[in-house]
């Protein structure tokens, strides 16, 4: 099948992959190599980009700091509450659309109005939500940065769902229909479940896109809710040549989303585009 | 995009079989049903999004500056409307924006395309490199910031040892007023290239591959079938990317945060970035609402164009 292809043409071609990796990969080595350099070896012209002189130093200083403790868990704990309630309330409405039981023109609108939501800049409702969580005394709490979040991902999750519901065979809905299913227990007993992948690889999406949040974040909480985004950016103000720290923190950040990140790959270009296109 | 995919008219409701669903559906129907499990999520998004949205467009009609101890919003109908026209930070700002989105999204989309068709194999040191592409990518914002602090660096960071290298003269990168937007720009693209590699890779494995044996029978050249089969046939996907990236491109702000805070003299001063500091770090809640709405309506204009182009696409491939 495959014509033999010529060695010049190989080796432009290999180049091009080469450059690709380095170009796209080197900046994450950068960071992963410089936590774990000693803080003689961070800020050394011509920069070090090799060592074996490794240490732990930045980590034991990240883990033992009582503060970031706080952040990670406030983090943490942020991102899952998003997931679960985008996931479940996000669910729901989009299992509700993928039905023909409301009118055309109300399903319609709705996912509209939803898709101008994924569209909207985030800034514009954040200034007015943190003059809104101080009215209901919601200011630097993890709930309301919870809720907050959902703006960005229930939009998210409706689409996406949405999507893997409509693929689910139309005959399995009819069926549970003529032997007198409700729609509750379609969708609790038959949809939801058929779609089990797809729930976990929209909630990694939902994770990531909290875990990582930082606009909303940097607004609403001071020091009770604060988050990792919102404590790394500190750091450059407060603690400016401590790169080695820094990079610890944006390191371990990064991590997180990696290990979901890999769970879910297969599906991961449904996620970005909304659903619009599938692999 | 505008196709939401919904199914016209309704599925015929079957009649109840047992007795015990002929007294719930008496309770609750199908319709009931289905409407409570919109409701959250749409309550929800109301309070959460279109109150917000409101309440600024309220706001931006009004004096208020908040810094001002005991301030109160005093009616002044369009009068920060009026003022932002001959603002000309906000101007500038909104041009910078313009270029900034510009020059990310034609290089994301036209880099991205090359990058899709690389990875697109199954050869496994292809499919590590689609692994490792999607780091840059799910990285926080924040951390990438403080990533390429250290790779922009002027006096130790790779790049200067870089250039250094390549017997060029030492930049000022994120310091240089003529260079910071660029610098930004470049983050930004770093961390955007590989959604659009994935996509386009996605849709390029999806294309019939009858098409470019045919291509290959008559004697098409790479550079032929490129431009003959694979665009045209990628246009609908490549108009999804471009407009999801567009919109995006317009939401940045966490880098400009972590790298230049809108500086070195205003050159980075994005408009997401000057609202977030006329109205959080000034106070001028009037100001900050107008610049708002403006800019709303401005995003919302563009993605209806985008989202005109792309129907118009579809049409002409014959819908994927």
């Amino acid at each position: 099948m495959k014509p033999s292809v010529h060695p010049l043409r190989a080796s432009i071609i290999g180049a091009g992959y080469a450059l690709l990796v380095l170009v796209m990969v080197f900046p994450i080595y950068w960071l992963v190599l410089t936590s774990f350099k000693p803080g003689y070896l961070t800020q050394t012209n011509p920069p070090v980009f090799f060592t074996s002189k490794l240490t732990l130093t930045n980590y034991a200083q990240v883990f033992h700091d009582d503060s970031l403790r706080v952040f990670f868990l406030n983090s943490l704990t942020v991102a899952l509450g998003t997931t679960f309630s985008a996931v479940s309330i996000g669910s729901l409405a989009a299992f509700s659309l993928s039905k023909s039981h409301l009118s055309y023109g109300l399903r319609h609108g709705i996912l509209t109005w939803i898709l101008l939501i994924r569209v909207f800049p985030p800034i514009v409702v954040g200034i007015p939500y943190f003059t809104l969580l101080q009215r209901v005394g919601l200011t630097d709490t993890r709930s309301g940065l919870l809720l907050t979040h959902l703006s960005l991902t229930i939009p998210f999750v409706v689409w996406l769902m949405l999507g893997f519901f409509q693929d689910l065979p139309e005959e399995l809905d009819k069926a549970a229909m003529i032997d007198g299913c409700s729609m509750w227990r379609r969708f609790w007993q038959i949809g939801f479940p058929l779609v089990g992948p797809g729930v976990a690889v929209t909630a990694i999406f939902a994770f990531i896109i909290s875990w990582n949040e930082y606009l909303f974040a940097s607004i609403l909480t001071s020091f009770n809710a604060k988050t990792l985004p919102v404590a790394i950016a500190t750091f450059i103000g407060e603690r400016r040549l401590e790169w080695g720290l820094m990079s610890a923190v944006g390191t371990f950040m990064l991590i997180v989303p990696v290990l979901f990140a890999f769970i879910g790959q297969r599906y991961i270009v449904q996620g970005l585009t909304f659903g619009a296109v599938k692999e | 995009m505008l196709d939401t995919g919904v199914k016209k008219g309704g599925a015929a409701r079957p009649r109840p079989t047992s007795r015990l669903s002929v007294i719930a559906s008496g309770l609750v129907d199908d319709r009931g049903i289905s409407a409570l499990m919109l409701a959250p999520a749409v309550l929800v998004l109301l309070a959460i999004n279109v109150y917000p949205i409101l309440y600024t467009m309220y706001l931006s009609l009004f004096q208020y500056d908040a810094s001002i101890p005991n301030a109160v919003p005093v009616f002044a109908g369009f009068e920060n409307y009026r003022k932002l026209l001959s603002d000309a930070n906000f101007l500038s700002s909104a041009r910078i924006t313009l270029t900034f989105v510009t020059a990310a999204v034609s290089i994301e989309l036209t880099v991205g395309i090359l990058i899709g068709l690389m990875i697109s194999g199954r050869h496994p040191l292809i499919r590590a490199a689609r692994v490792a592409l999607l780091l840059p990518f799910i990285m926080a914002p924040v951390a990438a910031g403080v990533l390429w602090r250290t790779l922009f660096n002027v006096s130790w960071g790779p790049l200067d040892w870089l250039i250094r290298h390549l017997g060029l003269p030492p930049q000022q990168f994120l310091a240089s007023p003529s260079q910071a937007l660029m610098a930004v720009t470049m983050v930004e693209i770093w961390q955007q290239l590989p959604p659009v590699a994935f996509v386009v890779a996605a849709g390029y494995s999806s294309l019939p591959r009858d098409v470019y044996l045919a291509a290959a029978v008559d004697g098409a050249s790479i550079w032929q079938t490129f431009w003959r089969i694979t665009l045209p046939l990628l246009r609908p996907v490549i108009f999804v990317i471009l407009l999801l990236r567009t919109m995006d491109a317009f939401k940045v702000y966490d880098i400009i945060a972590m790298l230049t805070q809108g500086g070195p003299a205003s050159q980075t001063k994005l408009v997401s970035y000057l609202i977030w500091e006329s109205g959080v770090r000034f106070l001028d809640m009037g100001r900050a609402s107008a610049m708002s709405c403006i800019f709303l309506i401005a995003v919302f204009l563009i993605s209806l164009l985008f989202i005109r182009a792309l129907a118009w696409a579809r049409v002409q491939t014959g819908a994927t």
